[in-house]
């Protein structure tokens, strides 16, 4: 009887391992290029899209009037040629003629104009229709005061012919197109499901390098080559995106050769794989911020403010992360016009506890018990608890923290934010209106509350002004009252992108604004 | 006479039990770490070398060395301390999580075992309730509630814990109270509290000290489990769980990091459950037989 058992597990030892070598060895289609998003993508409507991991899906399925190349210039994409009159007001597009949607239906100057009401139409709440605000009459149709969309700037002269009027001239405007808030939009498809169903993957129609193959809420999106698209086909046949939130899990994917790109390494690991060949690492035009919600007690006070500011060692901050980001207290990044380090509110610590005395908080005496946020992150839980620590040995003040989920926590921010919390803001065009643009009391993405009437003013007259030597001085200005004078955030350090990808694969080019592009995309294995 | 008589009698049992205790070296050993792990928790201030939140940036992700015991953290936090620290509240939330459990399930228990009848019924079928409810939805519930903090862990845990404790009680009482001398003191008139007080709770004494000592290690166990998902404790504080979870991503380049946590979360459970078998075997000899 013990013999035949003996027998019996020898077999299925042999059989297991029969059953295994072909299924190890089983080399994955060459075609799939394989990478991770760090969410759920909140929505691939690109009315609504105001985050990287919406845009790293949506700029693969879709195109704007022009777009990037390696080095943020400016090409000619879904407008095959531009004239813009001499006083900067009128812009006409001349678009290609043989653009087809996925359907087959072709690219009109008509699914410009709509997307743009869409996007304008105060039904809609996009977060980024101040985008065009420039445009004549945009703002009033945006908040309700005119009604006819025909009275707004921008028509379709014919087919192929887009007409744009603006106010006033903007210096970053053409770099505009190349943001997914302006892509064109097929308005039948968005009227015959509705929203948010017309993204689904059986119903979204778009023009872009690939399409939309399959949405598998938190599990993957998986993009297809798509075979209408005008340019030269994409190298990869599929381009899947696996939704994967926690860093060390991706990273253990990577290195069992489960997925080919990972753009982001935990800040624990860093310094493990700072030498390795598959690391690639490069700038970054993305600010990581603390915000203070300034209508809420105890940061109203603009002493507290600073105080807070000023109590903060960023150079910590980066040593801890370890992948060649830079601490800065002003805020547009470095690798931007205007970038001027010496600005903001330095490391001070007699200063903060002055300023924190007469906000009658003597070494954080009777301070309120106040939470800071973040959204859970490895790398955000490293920086919240150095910065709370920070904040105690500096200051006195004990901070509880708080971390949800990306998703919830946003929608938190955004209907009633905490005290103190984190955000990050990435280029959305590389300019630093784009950065300083968020802060204004008009924009949907600021989240502090905070409203300056003569820091409205400065970045209207920066936006208007075409001369940069002329520009510049307005920056300096507006970014002495944003992050010196009156302090609603507390900018920490500017990002540094660490990302791993396999030697295998070819055309995945860095650049500073970190758009995922896959159309170039080749696997040599 | 009599009165010698019955004093060593009653005393035997307890001395029987001791000696029956001591003969399980396993047992032995598991009370020895306790009381080891239970000073080292009251004494955390004077054992730690560092406090649990000085972070030296200097000194990040160093391997176990003379200076630090166990390494130090991403934060350049030494781990040793931390663990200290981490013992401290891990035990305690242990404890107070299995008292609390106990007296709420002894007092439920009993009421419904003594009582008896339909107040039994319901009360059993409440239990039930809460029994077949999946427990880490209820803590998650309560959490959001009553939000981050120490006193949700504790409310959270107990409303989960004291269920199994209110059915052993239950169990033990409908047994206990058909005895002759509690009907004996029924017959004379005892008020019911008196009789379970006096009569009952004393003789079903063993059976709850076993349960208590099985509730200890699960409370820490579902502290650990909640502070790895990132429910319990909010940093700067520290419990083995959440200091497993901080080490748990890198555990392939920095494996002391969920080493050490991991050790006493596994140590702890492990004497506990030992010495919980061993108190069972000297309390009820009966069930040893069998």
């Amino acid at each position: 009887m013990k013999k035949y058992s003996w027998i019996a597990v020898i077999l299925l030892i042999v059989g297991l391992m029969l059953y295994a070598k072909p299924w190890s060895k089983k080399s994955l289609p060459s075609n799939e290029f394989r990478f991770v998003i760090v969410s759920e993508p909140p929505t691939l409507d690109w009315s609504l899209a105001t985050d990287n991991v919406s845009a790293d899906i949506i700029f693969n399925l879709m195109e704007g009037l022009v777009q990037y190349d390696a080095n943020l210039n400016v090409q000619p994409a879904l407008a095959e040629k531009w004239d813009i009159s001499k006083d900067g007001l009128h812009y006409t597009f001349y678009l290609r003629k043989d653009v087809t949607w996925s359907d087959g239906k072709p690219l009109t100057a008509q699914d410009f104009v709509d997307g743009w009401q869409r996007l304008l139409d105060p039904k809609t709440a996009s977060e980024y229709a101040y985008f065009l605000f420039d445009v004549k009459n945009a703002q009033d149709y945006n908040s309700k005061k005119i009604s006819d969309f025909n009275q707004v700037g921008v028509h379709a002269k014919d087919d192929h012919t887009l007409v744009i009027d603006l106010w006033h001239p903007a210096s970053y405007f053409l770099t505009l197109h190349a943001f997914w808030a302006t892509f064109p939009l097929r308005k039948d498809i968005v009227e015959k499901f509705g929203a948010p169903q017309w993204t689904e993957p059986q119903n979204i129609v778009t023009c872009g390098p690939f399409k939309l193959k399959a949405w598998e809420h938190d599990y993957k999106v998986v993009l297809e080559a798509n075979p209408l698209y005008y340019g030269p086909k994409p190298k990869v046949q599929l381009a899947t995106a696996y939704i994967i939130n926690e860093d060390s899990t991706a990273l253990s994917l990577y290195e069992t050769g489960k997925v080919d790109l990972i753009r982001r390494i935990p800040p624990l690991l860093i310094a493990k794989y700072k030498n390795h060949p598959d690391h690639k690492n490069g700038p970054f035009l993305r600010g990581y911020y603390y915000g203070m919600n300034v209508l809420k007690k105890p940061f109203s006070d603009v002493r507290v403010r600073k105080a807070f500011s000023m109590a903060i060692d960023r150079t910590q901050l980066t040593t801890l992360l370890g992948g060649n980001q830079i601490p800065t207290t002003s805020w547009i990044p470095k690798g931007m016009q205007g970038y001027e380090p010496e600005i903001g509110l330095k490391f001070d610590l007699d200063k903060a506890k002055l300023l924190l005395a007469q906000a009658g908080y003597p070494n954080g005496a009777g301070f309120p018990q106040i939470k800071m946020a973040y959204d859970t992150r490895d790398d955000n839980k490293v920086i919240a608890e150095s910065l709370q620590q920070q904040w105690k040995q500096n200051l006195n003040i004990e901070l509880t923290i708080e971390n949800q989920e990306w998703k919830v926590y946003i929608k938190q921010l955004q209907t009633d934010a905490p005290p103190l919390w984190r955000l990050g803001w990435g280029a959305d065009f590389p300019d630093p209106d784009n950065f300083l643009n968020l802060f204004t009391s008009y924009s949907g993405n600021n989240l502090t509350r905070w409203k300056n009437k003569s820091y409205d003013a400065l970045i209207e007259a920066g936006a208007k002004e075409l001369d940069i030597s002329k520009r510049l001085p307005i920056y300096h200005k507006a970014q002495k009252l944003l992050t010196e004078e009156e302090a609603p955030i507390i900018p920490l350090f500017i990002d540094a992108q660490n990302v791993l990808i396999k030697p295998y694969i070819h055309g995945y080019a860095l650049n500073a604004m970190s758009i995922n592009i896959l159309k170039n995309v080749e696997i040599h294995k | 006479m009599s009165e010698t008589l019955k004093k060593s009698n009653s005393r035997s049992l307890w001395q029987d039990a001791w000696k029956r205790l001591f003969k399980n070296k396993a047992s032995v050993i598991s009370l020895i770490y306790i009381v080891g792990i239970i000073l080292v928790a009251i004494f955390a201030d004077v054992i730690a070398p560092f406090s649990y939140e000085t972070q030296s940036p200097q000194d990040r992700l160093l391997f176990p060395n003379t200076t630090y015991l166990m390494g130090t953290d991403i934060l350049g936090r030494d781990l040793f301390s931390r663990v200290i620290y981490g013992t401290r509240m891990s035990m305690s939330v242990g404890i107070i999580i299995a008292f609390c459990s106990l007296i709420v399930g002894t007092i439920y228990g009993s009421l419904s075992g003594y009582v008896g009848g339909r107040l039994d019924n319901i009360l059993m079928r409440i239990v039930d309730i809460l029994y077949t409810f999946p427990s880490l939805l209820l803590i998650i519930l309560i959490r959001v509630i009553f939000g981050p903090g120490l006193f949700g862990i504790f409310f959270a845990l107990t409303i989960v814990e004291w269920v199994s404790v209110s059915r052993i009680v239950r169990g033990q009482i409908l047994q206990v109270k058909e005895m002759a001398y509690v009907e004996a003191a029924r017959a004379v008139g005892v008020r019911h509290q008196t009789i379970i007080a006096r009569h009952i709770l004393p003789n079903i004494l063993g059976p709850i000290i076993v349960t208590l000592t099985f509730e200890i290690p699960a409370a820490i166990l579902s502290e650990s489990f909640l502070s790895f998902i990132g429910l319990g404790l909010q940093p700067p504080f520290s419990s083995w769980g959440s200091l497993a979870n901080d080490g748990f991503q890198a555990f392939k380049s920095y494996p002391y990091l969920i080493f050490f946590p991991g050790m006493a979360i596994f140590l702890t459970v492990l004497a506990f459950n030992l010495l919980g078998d061993g108190l069972r075997d000297a309390l009820d000899p009966k069930l040893k037989n069998t």
